[in-house]
């Protein structure tokens, strides 16, 4: 059963219980009260009657030694006076009736109790209505006579009924409309379970942006607060889960896509070799592509293998001169068709020499890759107070800014034609990127197209 | 009929040459564009009878240039270094006739090639080799007029010599090629039929057995 109801159900009950219970206390105290008065009438009635009595039977002419029966016959038509409400009878010591009114009907066996003397009542019902009977011994003159009076009280039960049913009536109208506002707030008291509930089913279904709404600042509104929290945590946590799957993904397509123009040369040209005639030139130029191509995987496959083993290593704590690493660069590129500029500060530097060599001669390739002949490079080292930058720039056609932000990605390339006719395998600056991270920094590229592109990275400075 | 004419559009220099030099080793005549903006121009200049596209290309990619093929009703055949099945549909569904997937060997170019060319009547469906006359649509050959009685199996050896004279096929590619499955080394199924084959047609001096490897049609174009 759904929360609402039950509190709903409970609610209605325990109004219905406590409306029954109070009401019926209510109308019977009135009635008790009433019955009570009714009886002390009654009583006084019957007080009444039997001065009455006794003083007609005083008067009763003192020749009668003896109150004859008919004279207390006589005495008791006198006295009833009582019309529908009050019947009287008078009975004798042997309890037989020597005078009674029409229509008293009640039996004499309230007359046992007051044979003793003292005053008697009792409440008695017959042929549908209800009366008090009291009851009194009198001794007049030489006679012990019994006085009963019989009061009408229909009326008092008869409203006590009608309160009943009043009762009934108001209390069905009260109930339909505490159960009409108890439902209403049954529902909006359990409204913010529903809303997490709906929330909870939600981000079941895969919805995790879904957030469930906050109501009220109760305990139940914390509660939403906290699952609202515990939601945005949670698709944090999926988004980058499905970003590292949605990378895997392209990183292994991209591989699969690099590993299959070379291996379609290979294979193509060897096939060639193999099984046909072919003039001296054609077969050099088939073996020329096959030795090409395999250095083409041969790197590909060694770079690959040193971005896995450096993304695993441990920070170098080694250090090396700045200056050695940039005379190697000057040996190194003093060949290449482009005026490479030097410009360093001396200094003493922590991280490993070799692959710091690395990750400046990838990005001066890239560099010369970007110029036009004769290219212009400069590439600098600066101390900027412990912290020791270095900066490969060039000005040649620069990165276009939607690309800025994945170009360090493995097999990402700008232009296609252009990095595979130079022998690119498109994971120079993921290995430079690796590297720089494996010493604590981060590759900064800036780049405006046709300006060019300035790429750094910083080392920290040994004392 | 004059030579067939076949451009090659494919940014990858060594593929491009690849495929130069199987096509015209078959007998086809070349055409070769490394981007797309060259290749439209060259579709704009020439007739071409079939066009080899690369999807990934600089400049214009595989799929914008196919729209701009379409209407000059060239075949297009187009190679994908992808396994992925989108862009093969993708590629189908823009007109594009057939598709290679790299890496691919020669013998299975050759035999797309002239299958989409024999679907635009753009082969002969009939050849002749050293006194047999292949039909191809009727996978049926004659030897002076006469009808011969091949296999199935035999007529698909025939075509696939007929399809790469002077290349030496190797027991393997014949295998997998006619057989349709993975050659396990087991030599005497394939020879079996070439020596009969070579017996029906009377291709004694001309399928000549090469050593170790598997055998070879020697015929001139």
């Amino acid at each position: 059963m759904r929360f609402s109801w039950k509190l709903f159900m409970w609610t209605i009950s325990i109004a219905a219980a406590t409306l029954a219970v109070g009401g019926y206390y209510i109308v019977n105290s009135f009635f008790r009260s009433a019955l009570s008065a009714e009886t002390k009438q009654a009583l006084e009635e019957n007080g009444i009657l039997r001065f009455a009595l006794e003083t007609a039977a005083l008067n009763v002419p003192s020749k009668y030694e003896s109150l004859g029966d008919q004279t207390v016959a006589r005495i008791g038509a006198t006295l009833d006076t009582g019309g529908q409400s009050r019947y009287l009878r008078i009975s004798g010591e042997n309890s037989a009736a020597l005078y009674e009114s029409g229509g008293f009907c009640a039996d004499g066996r309230i007359l046992e109790r007051v044979a003793d003397g003292g005053l008697a009542h009792r409440i008695t019902s017959a042929n549908g209505r209800f009366y008090i009977q009291t009851a009194v011994k009198i001794s007049v003159l030489d006679r012990g006579l019994y006085l009963e009076t019989l009061r009408d009280i229909t009326g008092v039960f008869e409203e006590r009924g009608a309160g009943f049913a009043v009762y009934r009536k108001v209390c069905a109208v009260v109930l339909l409309c505490e159960g009409g506002i108890i439902f209403l707030l049954s529902r909006w008291l359990t409204r913010p379970v529903r809303l997490l509930s709906r929330a909870a089913r939600n981000m079941a279904g895969g919805n995790y942006a879904y957030r469930a709404k906050k109501v009220g600042n109760d305990e139940l509104g914390a509660l939403t607060e906290d699952f609202n929290e515990m939601a945005s945590c949670l698709e944090y946590d999926v988004e980058r889960l499905e970003e590292a799957a949605r990378s895997q993904e392209e990183f292994v397509g991209a591989f699969a896509h690099e590993l299959k123009t070379p291996l379609t040369a290979i294979i193509g040209y060897a096939d060639m070799l193999r099984s046909r005639r072919m003039d001296e030139e054609t077969r050099m130029l088939s073996a020329d592509y096959i030795y090409r191509e395999g250095r083409r995987l041969e790197k590909l496959a060694f770079r690959l293998l040193d971005i896995i083993v450096l993304g695993r290593a441990e920070k170098p704590s080694a250090s090396f001169r700045a200056g050695a690493v940039f005379e190697y660069l000057r040996d190194t590129f003093s060949k290449l068709d482009a005026d490479l500029e030097l410009i360093y500060d001396e200094r003493e530097v922590v991280g490993d020499a070799a692959l710091i060599k690395t990750l400046l001669s990838n990005l001066i390739d890239n560099a010369v890759k970007a110029s036009e002949p004769p290219a212009k490079i400069e590439a600098a080292g600066e101390d900027r107070g412990g912290v020791y930058v270095f900066t490969v720039a060039d000005h040649g056609r620069g990165i276009p800014p939607e690309s800025l932000g994945r170009i360090t990605e493995a097999f990402y390339t700008v232009d296609k034609s252009r990095s595979r006719s130079r022998h690119g395998a498109g994971l120079g600056l993921t290995l430079c990127q690796t590297i720089a991270r494996l010493h604590g920094s981060e590759l900064d590229i800036r780049s405006a197209p046709g300006a060019g592109t300035s790429v750094s990275f910083s080392l920290e400075v040994k004392y | 009929m004059d030579k067939v004419k076949i451009l090659i559009v494919e940014d990858e220099k060594p593929i491009r040459d690849l495929m130069d030099i199987q096509l015209r080793g078959a007998g086809f005549s070349c055409a070769a564009a490394g981007d797309g903006l060259k290749a439209a121009d060259m579709i704009e200049a020439q007739r071409f009878d079939l066009i080899l596209l690369d999807v990934m290309l600089p400049g214009a990619d595989g799929f914008e240039l196919m729209e701009y093929i379409r209407p000059t009703g060239v075949p297009v055949i187009f190679i994908t270094a992808r396994h992925e099945v989108r862009d093969r549909v993708r590629g189908l569904r823009l007109g594009a006739d057939d598709y290679i997937v790299k890496p691919f060997d020669t013998v299975e170019l050759l035999a797309r090639v002239e299958t989409v060319l024999r679907r635009y009547r753009k082969a002969e469906s009939r050849t002749e080799i050293e006194g047999v006359t292949i039909d191809f649509d009727a996978h049926a050959a004659y030897k002076n007029g006469k009808p011969l009685d091949l296999t199935a199996k035999e007529f698909g050896l025939l075509v696939l010599f007929a399809r790469n004279r002077n290349i030496a096929l190797y027991r393997e590619t014949l295998y997998e090629r006619v057989w349709e499955g993975e050659y396990d080394g087991d030599t005497r199924t394939v020879d079996l039929h070439v020596q009969r084959l070579r017996k029906k047609l009377g291709w004694e001096k001309c399928l000549v057995t090469v050593f170790k490897v598997g055998y070879r049609l020697e015929a001139s174009k």
